[in-house]
Order: C-alpha cells, then sequence, then structure tokens
C-alpha cells in the first residue's frame, strides 16, 4: 500500500484522497479484481488517521461498486469494474472531466496539452495491466 | 454496569460558559463547547493557554468559577467517582508509584473499574513492548506513557482523554502512541477528548478542534471545514490609474493575518471562496495572485500565533 500517499495541507479532504487513491491503485491494476484490500484497522494505524476516515472513503468504494464488502471476512476489489447505466456513467465521466479541464485551465495549460496528459495517464495504466 | 445512559446522541463532554480565575488573572474565559459521541476532539493552545485548567476541572479535579462541566449529561464536580469510572485519562506527566510495576499497577486498578480487559492491556504492553516486572519509576518516559495509556484503554472506556500525551517523548515512542490509539478507534470508535502541541500528528486523527487563545476559546470547528476555509493567498499589489481603493482587496475572504513582504502581500484568509478568488485575482492592481492551502499547523499558527490584538490590521495594507 506504498503507493497510497496523503497530503494533508492540501484542500482535498482525507477520505476524498483515500477513495481517489484506490481508484487509481485498481485501475492500474496495483489492487487485482478479487483481492483483498487492507483492513480499516490497519490503514488507519499505517497512515496514522482516524479509522472512521478510512471508512468512510471504503464505504463510498462499496457503493460506488469499486470494492466488495464481505460480511465478516473484509473487503476486496469488486471482481469486475462497476456496471453503471450508460447515462449514469456519461454522468460521472462529465463531472471528472470538467474538474480536470478546470484544473488545467486554471494552471494555463491548452486543451491539447491536457488532453496529451490525459492519454499519457490512460497508457501508464494499461502499461502496468501487461506486467506479469 | 453504569447507573446513567446519556441521552442517545448528546454529548460526552459538555463545557458551559467556563470561567476559571486565579486571583486577578483569568486562565478560562467564558469557555464552551461540546465533545459529541465519535469524535476525536483536539483542543489546541499555546501554553498557558488555558488548557490544563479546562482539562482539570473536565475531570471533576478543581472546580470552576462558573459552568460546571457535564459528562454524559451530569454535573462532574457533583458525581466526580460515579461518572470518571467511564473515562480514560493519561495525565500530562505519566505519573504513578515509582515502585510499582505495570502488573502491580494493572492489578490495583483492576478492582476499580466494572469493565476491565486484562487481555487488551497485556496485548498492549506487549506491542509497547514494556517489561512488565519493572518498576515505574525505572521505565523511561516512552514507556510510562504506554503503561498509562494501557490502564487507561482496559476498562474500555465511554471517553477517553489524553492531556499532552506524547509531550517529550521521541519520533518513535509518539508514532507508536498513536498507532496504538489507531486500533482502539478502530475497535471501538471510542470518544476521544485531547490536548496536543503534535499538531502534524493529529491532523488525519481529530474530527473537530478547539484554539484557546489566553483563556478565550477562538475557534470551535470541525477539521473539514475548517480546511476548506482557510486559505493563504500571495499577490501583488500595485497602484493604477483607475484604482480608487487600496486595502479592501481581501474584505470577501475575511483576512486574519496580512503581511507586506517586498513583492506584495502575503495574506491568511478564513472565508476562501474559488469563485471569489477568481473574480479577486483579476482585479485592477492584483498581479500573480495565488492561493495554497494550508496545514492545520499553519492555521494554528495564523489564529493563535500572535498576542491577542496584534493578529489583524484589518484586512488593509498601505502601498
Amino acid at each position: 500500500m506504498r503507493a497510497l500517499h496523503l497530503d494533508f495541507s492540501s484542500a482535498t479532504p482525507i477520505w476524498s484522497q483515500i477513495e481517489e487513491g484506490m481508484r487509481r491503485l485498481v485501475a492500474s491494476s496495483a489492487l487485482e479484481p478479487g483481492r483483498p484490500v487492507p483492513s480499516v484497522r490497519d490503514l488507519a494505524k499505517d497512515l496514522r488517521i482516524n479509522p472512521a476516515t478510512v471508512a468512510k472513503a471504503y464505504q463510498r468504494l462499496a457503493d460506488a461498486g469499486v470494492f466488495t464488502v464481505k460480511r465478516g471476512d473484509g473487503t476486496y476489489v469488486a471482481d469486475a469494474p462497476p456496471v453503471l447505466a450508460r447515462a449514469e456513467r456519461t454522468k460521472s465521466l462529465r463531472q471528472a472531466a470538467l474538474g480536470y479541464a478546470a484544473f488545467a485551465s486554471s494552471i494555463g495549460a491548452g486543451h491539447a496539452e491536457a488532453a496529451d496528459e490525459l492519454a499519457a495517464a490512460w497508457r501508464s495504466f494499461a502499461a502496468r495491466k501487461e506486467k506479469p | 454496569m453504569t447507573s446513567s445512559v446519556p441521552p442517545p446522541g448528546g454529548p460526552l463532554l459538555e463545557i458551559r460558559n467556563l470561567t476559571v480565575r486565579y486571583g486577578k488573572a483569568t486562565a478560562c474565559d467564558d469557555v464552551s463547547f461540546q465533545v459529541a459521541p465519535g469524535s476525536v476532539y483536539a483542543l489546541l493552545g499555546r501554553n498557558g493557554a488555558g488548557k490544563s485548567s479546562l482539562v482539570r476541572c473536565a475531570l471533576g479535579e478543581q472546580k470552576a468559577d462558573s459552568g460546571s462541566p457535564q459528562l454524559f449529561g451530569e454535573d462532574v464536580w457533583k458525581h466526580r467517582a460515579r461518572l470518571l469510572s467511564r473515562v480514560g485519562v493519561v495525565p500530562e506527566e505519566p505519573d504513578a508509584p515509582a515502585a510499582m510495576t505495570a502488573r502491580h499497577l494493572e492489578a490495583f486498578c483492576r478492582e476499580l473499574y466494572p469493565r476491565w480487559d486484562s487481555v487488551s492491556f497485556n496485548q498492549r504492553l506487549e506491542r509497547f513492548g514494556v517489561p512488565q516486572q519493572t518498576p515505574f519509576g525505572r521505565l523511561s518516559k516512552g514507556q510510562k506513557g504506554q503503561v498509562l495509556l494501557a490502564l487507561a484503554l482496559a476498562p474500555s472506556p465511554d471517553l477517553l482523554v489524553l492531556d499532552d500525551p506524547t509531550l517529550g517523548l521521541d519520533v518513535v515512542a509518539r508514532r507508536a502512541f498513536w498507532e496504538e490509539l489507531m486500533g482502539e478507534l478502530a475497535d471501538r470508535g471510542t470518544t476521544v477528548f485531547l490536548t496536543t502541541h503534535d499538531l502534524a500528528a493529529i491532523e488525519g486523527i481529530a474530527t473537530r478542534v478547539g484554539i484557546l487563545k489566553e483563556g478565550r476559546l477562538v475557534l470551535d470547528e470541525e477539521v473539514e471545514t475548517l480546511k476548506s476555509r482557510f486559505r493563504k493567498i500571495r499577490y501583488g499589489n500595485r497602484i493604477t490609474e483607475t484604482r480608487t481603493e487600496f486595502g479592501t482587496e481581501l474584505d470577501a475572504f475575511e483576512s486574519v493575518r496580512v503581511k507586506v513582504r517586498g513583492w506584495g502581500i502575503e495574506a491568511v484568509v478564513s472565508n476562501w471562496d474559488e469563485g471569489a478568488f477568481e473574480t479577486f485575482r483579476r482585479q485592477d492592481g492584483v498581479e500573480g495572485a495565488e492561493s495554497s492551502a494550508m496545514s492545520l499547523e499553519d492555521i494554528f499558527f495564523a489564529v493563535a500565533g500572535e498576542p491577542r490584538g496584534a493578529e489583524k490590521n484589518g484586512g488593509t495594507a498601505t502601498p
């Protein structure tokens, strides 16, 4: 779980950083489908953060279908990416895209440069997935 | 087992209009706040801000001049013994009879509490690596704190009170202490009321913070909203032909600290708004404005770092 970094001086709440970090680990297959994720307790101790914060991030990931909670057993990466209704997926993507576009624009990056970075990020996930 | 049940959802600790005076000096001046169930409330303040007096009153060790604290909905000064059986305390100075070993201390304390968990007590000391047969007086400061934390948690308390528990501990002992606390929060969701100077450590732990400054509670807020409304803003400030007003440009953000630097203005604002900042940075005469988020330590420094009265100059900055 070394790949999960928290920035306490960031304006992004910690639960949101964990949620995003976990999504990233799943997307890059650092966390593989069907494999267990660290318990709330272990992650909280590891990162020295309030377990309620970790639990909130896990709950959101479970609600979104990224994680599966097996009662009395633990939390796992879902076997397959969550199947969202087409309309819902479009809506989620659009919302995330607006955030990215606004950020890129606020630091003076143009459309082409931002699009290149998005493509590169996508390739980095794919490259890691192909590694044995 | 417990003789009273707090109203569901009610605060476990409530400080209401608490005032403590020593002669002419006022240590706590009309302080009010609540520690809600499941929260981790961190009371911050510089040395001498009134934290210790407040903690002593909260634990019924000292009578307030006015406003007696309520524990579990009852007056702590009137029902101290009964209410304190549900509270685990790690005091500022790790204090226990020097000749007693951890084992002796446990045997002694076990008799005083209805819900004592010997297994977890022993497991904790094992995890900490504290020798159980060494007299308390011969343990290191870190080990003493660990014994007291284990004793505080063994009665499965409803409320844990930590009074600057990592003061004077080295970095390894501090880390072990906070990790152990995280385990307890995960296992039992214990409500915590603590004071500390270790702001970096509690950054991800505290859910709510209060800041005491010269006896007054100047801030009492959820950490998440606190961090979303404080920002540091830096910008160049220029006179232009059309600019008529100077020093009012920060008004919308409610600045708490403004410094005039050689290159421009550096301000800490307490009412950050993304949209307002977009307008701000396009203002006539404002150049190269940028903003950065702040850590809890930065916010503490901005709010409590200077003597009262000197911290704010009204958001004005003369060119």
